[in-house]
């Protein structure tokens, strides 16, 4: 979301609370356009309509989960990072009954993937694809049979994910790469097909597939077709989801080592992409330097260099990094027909560290899949890993994260998500159009508040692509909304911005509309769309358009509509959470800290407690010191891009939170 | 990630000692006290691992009596030692009137002591430290709880008066053995200590005790002489003391290495402190620095801070004697030091290992440097220096605080098996080498305390061992590594594809199954057992591996079998590799006396490589055979 509050001037604390007024009064409108209503007394809230339920685990049973499938009888198959394979039988709890446990199958290498089949199970252990078959009907695997084993090398990166069926009835199957001894953090490939995804054929017959995997922990199918998803790492922006066709080469350079093989279904060579990028491979005095972030250069970008390597694929959606995950996971299309609830179709996609689940619907766009992703539901208590679908239509969400760390504090565990069967109003979907975008909602808008430009805010941004970790977001610009076009249903809303760019990551926020029926704000506001081509078609004539905007005439503004009550606790010394929490999101702190909270970092109010002045806590943003907080497992990442005034806003609230304890606590 | 490395760095600290030992030369017995003769020096020994020495016994005076009554002239002399004449090789064998204990000429207060120990069935000796602290010598093979009577056990005494009595100690675990097969024994004792007026004020303790490799005791006092002492005393020093009367018992590769305290000292410390991210000394050093300061004591503490900083500490460093010293540091970011002048050691990147250089010495004072930095922020700011020489333990220089112990150390994994198999796949480092990693391995732990490792990329018996199954913390904790180690006393047997058609009889086996010819298939799970059954096929056969208990549970016995033998001729079986192959009377074959493989098989040895092989030709359908070790 783009900034409410553009402070230039150096701030004080009573400049800041005039700015937070404002931003204030957008969110005020949210609650008293709530209160009006008299139909809702709160913000609609994810767990509403999504119930996350716990499957009780025997105690002694320890679910690292590593795969989960289910069943033609309904049970559930979980396998796990210590190689059991664990069958769960009613795990819904029917009858007020604990789920049943039998250990099918054990001893298996790390397996991180579980699908099921005609009578078997297939796994992905570190070194080759799995199936299991219980041949004497006593429920535990008799057969571990190997059908195909792929070299590696033993480094303990070398983790290998799926399989996932091919509609031809071979199987996917994804393999991490290494890392150097020296330079640790550069990503390798030790043995052939690491950094690969290979179809292995049920023959036991292996196509090398595509490369330029880093960490492929997630694979799908949709719409028949493979698709992995990566996190950001080095040469990985950002995390993402990729449609993989054969011979695609998604942008990790380690996997080209193998290009030269007979085999190899496509020829780029490691040379011809460090021509394009500089690997970075630098020493002083004999020292391996590693790379880092590049504050004032001219960057490159996957979509340049895909100009010279038309392998190259550029991420069919971006998940950005902090936002819609750190470390995705699952791919998962809904096919509960409306079970679910009425995302029908749709990808979801679990993240591990942010222990979540986001949304993304895709689209073919000249050829090309692209699309669009929101948030969907976060709160589960530890990193999601796996899922798959109940006979119910509830989502299990298999999860871990030893040695990972996770927003989730548990270490491991099964979780179910049910729907309520209450619609939340949501952006069903988000449509690139020739001007624009066009937005689906799950529920008819409000045409005052739909119509209305100030209900709508956004900006793009994109990505760099170098062999450095992550990337900040760059080249970030203010979507210049011209108008917009309710439809008659009052279900879509198109929205004609001036200044869409091809290749950029656009992100579209709307706190102000509402729903027609209830006068919901959305549940999740933002939508992320990656625009890799622009569709061609009409423009919609700027007669058709609503340019209204509340926010340029001062006399429908909402501030008319601020109660007493609201204004007061503007008025207190300490920010609220409700106040903070558009920085704080917008900035990815969320993304891994909590205000009470361990997540994958400490509680903003344990950061408080540190009494660090708020120019030391700005440093700490710009430049992290993990080796403080020596008990959480993932170190912050430098956050440069945060602007000074911003910071400083959420480093003033932190503190503000220890004032509050000791005020409560005199 | 800190655990990890902290961990890591301490225990390489005790493994990087120098170790300046003393060997008996074992040419003569010169090192040891005048005894009745039943020790003396040969140059081999080899056992025959069926014959008790109690049956031999029997049947010697059987004889004997028979003689006498001139009854049987036909009495069958079953040999459990045979050995040669030569030197290097320690050997007993008591009889009714000579059968005294040995004595070194040597005496010893603390002490690490090395050796390897070879017995027959059934006898039983033991090690005495300072002639009064015994870690007994037992065949012991086959023993599933083992008590402080086995070996390795430190033996009880016999005292029944109240605070005089001590009741032994068993060992952690059994890694023995069979009987005849050296096995390797290692010794760290600390004598007991005692103040100006002859007052104890420190327990005779083992600081450790590994058999076969494996750890029994570890940082265990032993407050009074265990049974059968010397004197029923304690002292500074006294003799080592083997004990000979009990049956007969080899010895070979005697080393030790006689400690004291250390008593290096450092003083005059000052510092230098810069800030700033620097990736190597020469970015800060000929900078203004941001402060100085002097200190009693050596800690990083004096930096203030916990990343981006230099320090530069000068100081001075006295040694006692005129010896060779080893300084070790162990540190978070780059590291340099100097001593009188000289560059000892010199690591400007972030360390993750203990840095070692070494020095001769005359007593005396002599100035030091130490140059760290640190932009690792993952890392907390540690800096600890140790000196030691040959002689003496490590002795730390930096104060406590400088580098203090993990406060919440790792949790160990260890996986036993139950009432039915284990099986646990695992990256393994064949013989603890990292450089050898087998990626496709899986550990079988039967509940008879057998176990081995499987390699499916080669069909291949990876190393067995007796005992508990595995240790999988390197692989479970955090994000682990992918690799378990033997909770036992692994015998590792050899890396190859043991099945191959070779093109001629002294061609190599391959190292691994070869994409396109060879190709696991996998395990099945048999009904009964619950043991794995491998399969695999390999141009053209379809091979059935079996490996399963035998013997009592004390052997592994392995079936391979061919579905189809076919009619190509040259396929060769591998069943065993060293640097010594012997055939036995007994028909078993002895490899490096480490174990030995029985088969009906013919087999032979042939040399490749300059190594030994035991090799057989395939020409039926299966190969059988059996390890024992």
């Amino acid at each position: 979301m783009v900034s409410l509050i553009n402070n230039n001037d150096q701030p004080t604390l009573i400049k800041d609370m005039k700015k937070y007024l404002v931003n204030i009064l957008i969110l005020g409108f949210i609650l008293i356009q709530a209160n009006v209503s008299g139909q809702e007394t709160r913000s609609p809230k994810e767990e509403d309509y999504y119930k996350i339920i716990t499957v009780p685990t025997p105690e002694g049973v320890l679910l690292e989960v590593g795969g989960v499938a289910t069943l033609p009888d309904g049970r559930i198959a979980v396998s796990t990072r210590r190689g059991d394979v664990w069958i769960i039988e009613n795990p819904t709890m029917e009858n007020n009954s604990n789920p049943r446990f039998t250990l099918f199958a054990s001893g298996l290498h790390e397996s991180l993937g579980l699908a099921y089949r005609d009578g078997a199970l297939f796994t992905a252990q570190r070194g080759e694809l799995t199936k299991l078959m219980d041949t004497n009907g006593d429920g535990k695997a008799d057969v571990y049979e190997t059908i195909y084993a792929w070299p590696i090398s033993g480094h303990y990166h070398e983790y290998s994910f799926g399989p996932k069926f091919a509609s031809d009835g071979s199987f996917f199957v994804t393999g991490n790469v290494a890392f150097g001894n020296e330079e640790w953090w550069r990503g390798e490939s030790r043995k052939p097909w690491r950094g690969w995804t290979m179809k292995i054929h049920q023959d036991g017959t292996m196509e090398p597939w595509a490369t330029g995997m880093r960490s492929p922990c997630g694979l799908g199918i949709i719409d028949g077709e493979l698709f992995y998803d990566d996190n950001q790492g080095d040469w990985v922006g950002s995390g993402g989801l990729w449609h993989v066709t054969k011979g695609s080469f998604t942008g990790h350079p380690a996997g080209l080592r193998w290009t030269g093989e007979a085999n190899s279904p496509l020829k780029v060579t490691t040379e011809q992409l460090y021509a394009k990028v500089d690997p970075r491979f630098v020493r002083k005095e004999g020292q391996v330097v590693k790379p880092e972030n590049i504050a004032n250069e001219k960057p490159t970008f996957l979509y340049e260099v895909k100009k010279d390597i038309p392998e190259l694929k550029l991420p069919a959606v971006w998940l950005p990094h902090g936002i819609l995950g750190i470390s995705n996971a699952e791919i998962l299309v809904d096919e509960t027909a409306g079970k679910f609830g009425p995302f029908a179709g749709q990808v979801f996609v679990g993240d591990q560290g942010q222990s979540k689940i986001m949304r993304v619907v895709l689209e073919k766009v000249k050829g090309e899949y692209q699309g669009v992703a929101f948030d969907f539901k976060a709160g589960f208590q530890s990193g999601v890993l796996r899922m798959n679908w109940g006979h119910d239509g509830s989502l299990y969400a298999g999860e871990t994260n030893r040695g990972w760390g996770s927003a989730g504090t548990t270490n491991s565990g099964l979780q179910r998500l049910m729907w309520t069967g209450k619609t939340p109003f949501e952006m069903k979907t988000v449509k690139a159009m020739p001007d624009g975008f066009e937005i689906e909602f799950t529920l008819p808008v409000d045409l005052k508040s739909a119509e209305d430009l100030a209900s709508y805010v956004g900006r793009s941004f994109i990505y760099k692509y170098h062999p450095v970790y992550g990337s900040p977001t760059v080249n970030d610009e203010k979507l210049s909304i011209k108008g917009v076009k309710v439809s008659a249903d009052n279900l879509k809303v198109r929205i004609v911005i001036d200044n869409i760019r091809q290749y950029y990551l656009h992100e579209l926020t709307s706190f102000g509309i509402r729903s027609k029926d209830g006068n919901l704000p959305l549940l999740h506001p933002t939508a992320y769309y990656t625009l890799n081509n622009i569709p061609e078609g009409n423009k919609l004539p700027a007669s058709e358009l609503s340019i209204k905007n509340s926010k340029s005439n001062p006399a429908k503004a909402v501030p008319a509509k601020v109660t007493p009550k609201t204004t007061a606790s503007t008025g207190s010394k300490a920010m609220t959470y409700a106040e903070i929490e558009p920085l704080l999101k917008k900035n990815t702190c969320t993304a891994c800290h909590n205000q009470n909270k361990r997540q994958v970092g400490p509680a903003f109010a344990d950061v408080s407690k540190r009494k660090y002045s708020d120019e030391k806590i700005l440093e700490l943003i710009y430049t992290p010191q993990p080796k403080n907080w020596p008990e959480y497992a993932t170190p912050m990442a430098a956050m440069p891009q945060v602007p000074r005034d911003e910071a400083l806003k959420i480093a003033k609230w932190i503190n503000s939170l220890r004032t509050e304890v000791v005020s409560n606590n005199p | 990630m800190k655990k990890v490395i902290s961990i890591f760095l301490l225990s390489s600290l005790f493994f990087c000692a120098l170790a300046q030992e003393k060997r008996l030369s074992l040419t003569d017995m010169s090192d040891f006290k005048p005894q009745a003769g039943n020790w003396f020096v040969v140059g081999d020994v080899t056992i025959n691992p069926s014959i008790d020495i109690h049956e031999e016994h029997d049947k010697i005076a059987v004889e004997a009596g028979k003689k006498k009554k001139g009854t049987s002239p036909e009495i069958i002399k079953p040999k459990a030692v045979e050995f040669t004449a030569g030197t290097g090789v320690l050997l007993n064998m008591n009889e009714e009137t000579k059968k005294d204990n040995l004595l070194s000429t040597f005496e010893h207060g603390d002490i690490e002591l090395e050796l390897e120990v070879m017995l027959p069935k059934g006898s039983n000796s033991g090690i005495y430290l300072q002639g009064r602290y015994e870690v007994q010598l037992l065949d012991s093979w086959g023993v599933k709880n083992p008590s402080f009577s086995d070996i390795g056990g430190i033996y009880r005494n016999w005292e029944n008066e109240a605070g005089k009595s001590y009741a032994g100690k068993a060992p952690l675990s059994n890694p023995a053995k069979a009987p005849g097969l050296w096995q390797t024994m290692k010794i760290s004792f600390r004598a007991p200590k005692f103040d100006a007026t002859g007052k104890k004020i420190a327990n005779a303790k083992f600081v450790s005790v590994e058999l076969n490799g494996i750890k029994i005791h570890e940082n265990v006092e032993v407050p009074l002489p265990t049974g059968g002492p010397i004197e029923n005393n304690e002292k500074p020093l006294g003799p080592l003391m083997i004990q000979g009367d009990h049956g007969p018992v080899a010895f070979r590769n005697i080393k030790y290495t006689l400690k004291h305290e250390a008593l290096s000292s450092i003083s005059n410390v000052t510092y230098k402190i810069y800030r700033g991210q620097y990736k190597v000394v020469s970015d800060f050093i000929a900078l203004e620095p941001e402060s100085k300061g002097a200190s009693s004591e050596l800690s990083i503490e004096a930096a203030d801070s916990d990343n981006d900083y230099g320090i530069v500490f000068n100081g001075n460093v006295t040694v006692p004697e005129n010896e060779k010293y080893t300084f070790v540091i162990l540190n978070t970011g780059g590291i340099k030091m100097t001593l009188n002048g000289a560059i000892l050691i010199d690591f400007q990147s972030d360390s993750w290992q203990p840095q070692v250089g070494t020095v001769e010495l005359k007593a005396g004072t002599y100035p030091f440097e130490i140059i760290n930095y640190k932009t690792a922020s993952w890392m907390p700011p540690r800096l600890a220096l140790y000196i030691k020489t040959p002689s003496t333990y490590p002795q730390t220089l930096t104060a406590f605080n400088s580098y203090p112990p993990d406060e919440n150390p790792v949790q160990s994994i260890f996986i036993k098996a139950g009432n039915e198999p284990k099986l646990l796949r695992a990256f393994i480092d064949f013989e603890g080498d990292s450089k050898r990693r087998l990626t496709h391995t899986i550990g079988v732990g039967d509940p008879s305390g057998i176990n081995y490792v499987y390699d499916l990329e080669s069909g291949n018996l990876a190393c067995v061992w007796h005992g508990d199954f595995v240790d999988a913390t390197p692989m479970w904790h955090d994000r682990g590594d992918g690799s378990f180690r033997p909770l036992g006393a692994a015998q590792y047997l050899f890396i190859n594809q043991p099945l191959a058609f070779l093109a001629s009889a002294n061609d190599a086996f391959p190292v691994m199954g070869k994409e396109g010819e060879f190709r696991t298939k996998g395990y099945v799970i048999d009904a009964t057992s619950q043991l794995p059954i491998f399969n695999y096929t390999y141009l053209g056969l379809t091979v059935q591996d079996k490996i399963y208990p035998d013997d009592n549970n004390r052997s592994i016995t392995r079936e391979v079998t061919l579905k189809e033998r076919g009619s190509k001729t040259g396929l060769y079986f591998k069943l065993a590799e060293g640097n010594d192959i012997i055939k036995m009377n007994n028909g078993m074959y002895v490899v490096d006396k480490k174990y030995y493989i029985k088969t009906s098989a013919s087999a032979s040895v042939r040399s490749v490589n300059g190594k030994k092989e035991l090799v057989s030709t395939v020409d039926g359908n299966s190969i059988k055979y059996t390890i024992i070790w």
